[in-house]
């Protein structure tokens, strides 16, 4: 696996971990665990977000395998 | 005047005073069943010879009968709700608890006071799992005759607040199936419904009527028991699986940040892997 698909593959588990919050989020009852998954959510979009970009550049990098 | 058998008199006294037996002891409350002072022992036992003799005996005026336990009903229900209003009442009729065992001191006085031997002592100790009498701080005989114990703070279980431990608060569970019939109220506490739970179900691959009882966590956790004991349910995995993929990308970002040459990949790497791990150490109680 070239380093450009480990780090595609990273960012589509983050990408996962992001809903599966989302989810958790949506159907927990306590105010305190829901504050916590939307906390920790926002931490994962900053990292997606970071890791989107660094995606990109991969690919510009390697354009034979994308 | 017809005369009635006196088999079918009996038969109708039973039915009434077993109605109205009823009736009473419910209005009384709940609380005559777990906590009995003395008081209230008598009146229920009264209330029970009254209606005994009344139902046994048919030559015995029925009006009597009704008097006497609506008496027996009135002032002991009357007493309960002065007490609820009034402290002083209360100690009068339920009686206030007796200090055996104060800042780790046997109080040998209120023992004869209550009429405890030391071996009585030792015995209700071990009740509440104390073997050393100097392992408890304080102990009190409570009005209803059990004995409260607090040991010693070494003594006392370890929770996780002394371990410093954070937990996320839990709330009770919900039974939302119960011999294979959906309970709609439970679900509807949960702001669930029936198709979230028959997706959860086909997730687990089993049907409805063959769950005996299904019970939601306060995250919408689904376990169930089935009436065939033969089939593997899977356990909830989906908290379990989200730590893990979150600790998985983790050690990723880490790997990339030490193969990568490019420096400022290098610390993006860096920078992300260590928000990721604050975000583990945050989530992590309330994904266990």
């Amino acid at each position: 696996m070239t380093v450009g698909a480990q780090v595609k593959g990273c960012y589509s588990s983050i990408k996962n971990i992001e809903a599966s919050l989302g989810i958790l989020a949506n159907k927990t009852q306590d105010k305190e665990s829901k504050q916590a998954f939307e906390n920790v959510e926002q931490i994962i979009k900053q990292i997606k977000n970071d890791l989107q970009k660094q995606v990109i550049e991969l690919s510009k990098e390697e354009p034979q395998y994308k | 005047m017809i005369t009635v058998p006196e088999w079918i008199n009996v038969i109708l006294r039973s039915l009434t005073l077993i109605v109205l037996l009823f009736f009473l002891v419910k209005l009384l409350g709940t609380k005559q069943l777990s906590q009995l002072n003395i008081f209230e022992t008598i009146s229920g036992i009264v209330l029970g010879g009254i209606a005994a003799i009344h139902t046994m005996d048919p030559n015995t005026n029925f009006s009597y009968a009704l008097i006497a336990l609506v008496i027996w009903f009135l002032v002991p229900f009357g007493a309960e709700k002065i007490a609820l209003k009034s402290k002083a009442f209360r100690d009068f009729t339920e009686g206030k608890g007796t200090v055996f065992i104060q800042d780790g001191k046997i109080m040998e006085d209120n023992l004869k006071k209550e009429g405890y031997s030391t071996d009585d002592l030792l015995e209700k100790l071990r009740d509440n799992n104390v073997f050393l009498a100097s392992d408890v701080e304080f102990a009190i005989l409570e009005p209803s005759g059990s004995l409260s114990v607090l040991p010693k703070r070494e003594n006392r279980p370890l929770t996780p607040k002394d371990l410093g431990i954070k937990l996320a608060p839990s709330k009770e569970p919900q039974t939302v199936i119960m011999d294979g019939k959906v309970l709609v109220e439970p679900l509807a506490n949960l702001s669930l419904n029936q198709q979230w739970l028959e997706s959860e179900l086909d997730k687990m691959n089993v049907s409805i009527e063959n769950v005996f009882l299904a019970q939601a966590d306060n995250d919408g956790q689904l376990s169930v028991d089935l009436f065939d004991d033969m089939i593997a349910v899977p356990a909830p995995t989906e908290k379990p699986l989200l730590l893990a993929t979150m600790k998985k990308c983790q050690a990723d970002l880490e790997l990339f940040s030490l193969s990568t040459e490019n420096m400022q990949s290098k610390e993006m790497y860096d920078k992300n892997s260590k928000k990721l791990q604050n975000a583990i150490d945050r989530i992590t109680p309330y994904l266990s």
